[in-house]
């Protein structure tokens, strides 16, 4: 659609003076034709009167009604001057060239009412039609969209399209920032004049306005059209911030649960070994266990035991900040694979104590480019996660090959239940745990530490699911020979 | 002993001085201690330590800074603490002449493993009286006579295997940074080529080890070096 379809109803329209001269032409062409014929042959003034109503209705039906009056008035005339006795003066002698007159004037001026009269219809039907489309096209368009910004540019296109104006402007008050989307030229000396303005009103408050900067002003249908945008565009707007508002509130709820979830998990990981350490501590030091006693050992034992805990809960909690902080600056060098998965299965034994745990990475893999200790975590990681949720007897394989030049891929396998389809990425999100009730105690960061470690060495992590349990893959870059 | 062996600690934690004292003091070490890296300084100048403890993060100074201010007169053996995660700042200390590191939290017997180790050395690097034969587990190194037994049979190893084994054999018990050990062993141009040393440990893990996935003898210092296990 461009502006100069506007409007399609007024296409035949003539500016209003080369209307009237056309009709004025018409009716004397046809009393000159008429003037001719009669010299030839006799025509009755019934024939005459009636020919001479076609200028009639040929003016009313393509110029309207007034050019129709005048079409009439001119024939009357001419009828009168022409073919009414005495010729060639305007007085009428006889009564029924009267009558004839008479009813020549009636019947030119009720067809040229009720020609335009149709006609006015005609008009006014298609300018409604190109409304109805319009708004149509406006409220589809609106529809789509889905933010403030978007639905502003709506509303101000469909003004560019449908009103000729010189400037248009669309204003977004605050909420969350003003916004003001412009078209046309500012032109020197237009903009001091003032412009047309519209409100965009919501049920609530004024959310910003409309203003048109025209150089003839804005007939009727355009200014109930704008009307229309006006509103309609409020609310749209008015129903993007509330979608807006929508999400914010599910997001701030979700990080919410996050939060909760954090502080309940991380608050029980690390009060439980504290409360351990501080009753062995304290019933040692109230002496009521004797010195030489196995209980005294257990205590002791239990001390320890829950301090390595902490110790690597603490360093959970801050590899999570560093990732999260971007700051987890591996140390990469060239590594045998097999060697960091060793080291980590060396801290894993006492752990898993049922579960058979066989280590399949080839002697002849290439060099890993990374960083041996953190390397270490994602093993131990993926190892007692999986150790957790493995029954009892089953086994973990490990092993790993070259998919191409550049990168070695590490699969571990475990026979654990299989993971529901769409948690497969979320177990490696933080905090998440598929079922938070389950008596398996964690604090949701092991699997997220993995994805944060490989992604810093340039790689990528997944979880799949097998006939028989889960497999994690993950991918390191070869050390390059050089 | 007549004279207990005197050890300066070098750290800002209160608790951890007050632990450090009581314990060594148990051990009939004679204990000072310096709050910060000028203290520290200060006093290892007037006491002269047998052993210094120093801890990475000092509120005025880089544990480094000490390390290196003190290599500049001493040959006193350095430990030094320091947490997880700061594997650079731990290798550049070692680089710099630290004798050997701990990871806090320690156990007490690692530092006291690690604090013999130390003396050792010292004791050996002052005497010239160094130990032709080491002995760890099954294995046997005769450093001046070039042969390595594993329960009494010879092993070979080829020449670069036993100049790495050697070197690590003459350093027993102490970390060693792959800078340190490619720069020896090999040649200091090389110091980067950590894939020589690895594929080397590998080779050496294989002839030596019972059993080469979880070695006994040669260990891996994640993210630092190696460390040669003899016995004591």
């Amino acid at each position: 659609m461009t502006p100069n379809s506007y409007p399609p109803g007024k296409i035949n329209n003539l500016p209003a003076p080369a209307a009237f001269m056309l009709a004025l032409v018409l009716s004397l062409i046809t009393g000159g034709a008429l003037t001719l014929i009669t010299r030839i042959a006799h025509l009755n003034k019934t024939t005459i009167a009636f020919i001479f109503l076609l200028p009639v209705v040929f003016s009313a039906s393509m110029w309207g009604l007034l050019p129709g009056l005048l079409a009439a008035i001119v024939s009357f005339l001419v009828f009168n001057f022409f073919f009414i006795p005495d010729l060639y003066t305007f007085q009428v002698k006889q009564t029924e060239d009267f009558l004839v007159l008479g009813a020549f004037l009636v019947a030119a001026i009720v067809i040229s009412e009720l020609v335009g009269r149709v006609r006015r219809n005609v008009t006014a039907a298609a300018a409604r039609e190109h409304e109805a489309i319009r708004l149509y096209e406006f409220s589809s368009l609106l529809a789509a969209t889905t933010d403030q910004l978007s639905t502003t540019r709506v509303i101000l296109d469909m003004i560019d399209q449908t009103i000729p104006a010189s400037r248009i402007e669309v204003f977004i008050e605050s909420s969350p920032e003003a916004l003001l989307l412009s078209r046309g030229s500012i032109q020197n000396g237009k903009l001091l004049a003032k412009p047309i303005i519209f409100p965009l009103q919501t049920a609530r408050d004024l959310i910003g306005e409309i203003r048109l900067w025209t150089e003839k002003p804005i007939i009727e249908t355009d200014e109930r059209l704008l009307k229309i945008f006006a509103s309609q565009g409020s609310l749209s707007i008015e129903r993007t911030r509330l979608a807006e508002a929508a999400r914010k509130a599910l997001i701030l709820e979700e990080s919410d649960r996050l939060k909760s979830s954090l502080l309940s998990s991380v608050s029980h990981e690390l009060r439980s070994p504290l409360a351990a350490i501080k009753a062995s501590v304290s019933s040692l030091r109230l002496g009521v266990v004797d010195w030489d006693s196995e209980a005294r050992t257990e205590l002791l034992t239990t001390i320890e035991e829950e301090i390595d805990h902490l110790n690597i809960l603490v360093g959970n909690l801050l590899d999570m900040s560093r990732i999260e902080a971007g700051v987890l600056e591996p140390q990469k060098k060239p590594n045998i694979l097999r060697e960091i998965a060793n080291a980590a299965l060396g801290r894993i034994h006492p752990l898993a104590q049922n579960i058979r745990i066989q280590l399949d990475i080839p002697e002849e893999l290439p060099l890993v480019n990374v960083d041996f200790i953190q390397l270490q975590q994602v093993f131990y990681n993926l190892l007692t996660n999986s150790i957790k949720y493995s029954p009892p007897g089953s086994a973990i394989k490990i092993n790993a090959t070259p998919k191409n030049p550049s990168f070695v891929q590490t699969r571990l396998t475990n026979q654990s239940l299989p993971l529901p389809e769409s948690d497969m990425e979320r177990i490696f999100d933080k905090f998440y745990r598929i079922n938070p009730s389950e008596r398996i105690t964690g604090s949701g960061l092991g699997l997220s530490i993995c994805k944060g470690i490989i992604e810093a060495h340039g790689g990528k992590i997944w979880a799949e699911n097998l006939i028989d349990g889960i497999a994690f893959n993950f991918t390191l870059p070869i050390a390059s020979h050089d | 002993m007549t004279n207990p062996i005197r050890v300066l600690v070098i750290d800002d934690e209160p608790q951890i001085l007050r632990a450090l004292k009581t314990i060594l003091a148990a051990r009939q070490f004679h204990i000072s201690t310096a709050a910060n890296g000028e203290e520290g300084l200060a006093v290892a100048a007037a006491e002269q330590p047998d052993l210094i403890i120093l801890d990475m993060s000092l509120p005025d100074m880089e544990g480094l800074q000490v390390c290196k201010e003190l290599r500049a007169w001493t040959l006193t053996p350095i430990i030094i603490l320091s947490v997880r995660d700061s594997e650079k700042d731990k290798v550049a200390a070692l680089d710099a002449g630290a004798d050997d590191y701990l990871t806090k939290p320690f156990g007490i017997q690692e530092l006291l493993a690690r604090i013999r180790v130390a003396l050792r050395h010292k004791s050996q690097s002052t005497n010239e009286s160094k130990r032709t034969i080491v002995r760890s587990g099954k294995l046997e190194i005769d450093l001046a006579g070039f042969t390595v037994k594993k329960e009494n049979l010879e092993v070979s190893l080829t020449a670069t295997e036993f100049k790495l084994l050697a070197y690590l054999a003459n350093h027993a018990g102490r970390v060693l940074t792959h800078h340190i050990i490619l720069s020896n062993v090999w040649d200091p141009a090389e110091a980067d080529k950590i894939e020589y040393l690895r594929v080397y440990m590998r080779q050496l893990r294989k002839k030596l080890e019972e059993d080469p996935e979880q070695p006994k003898i040669l260990i891996t210092e994640p993210g630092i070096g190696y460390r040669f296990m003899a016995d004591e």
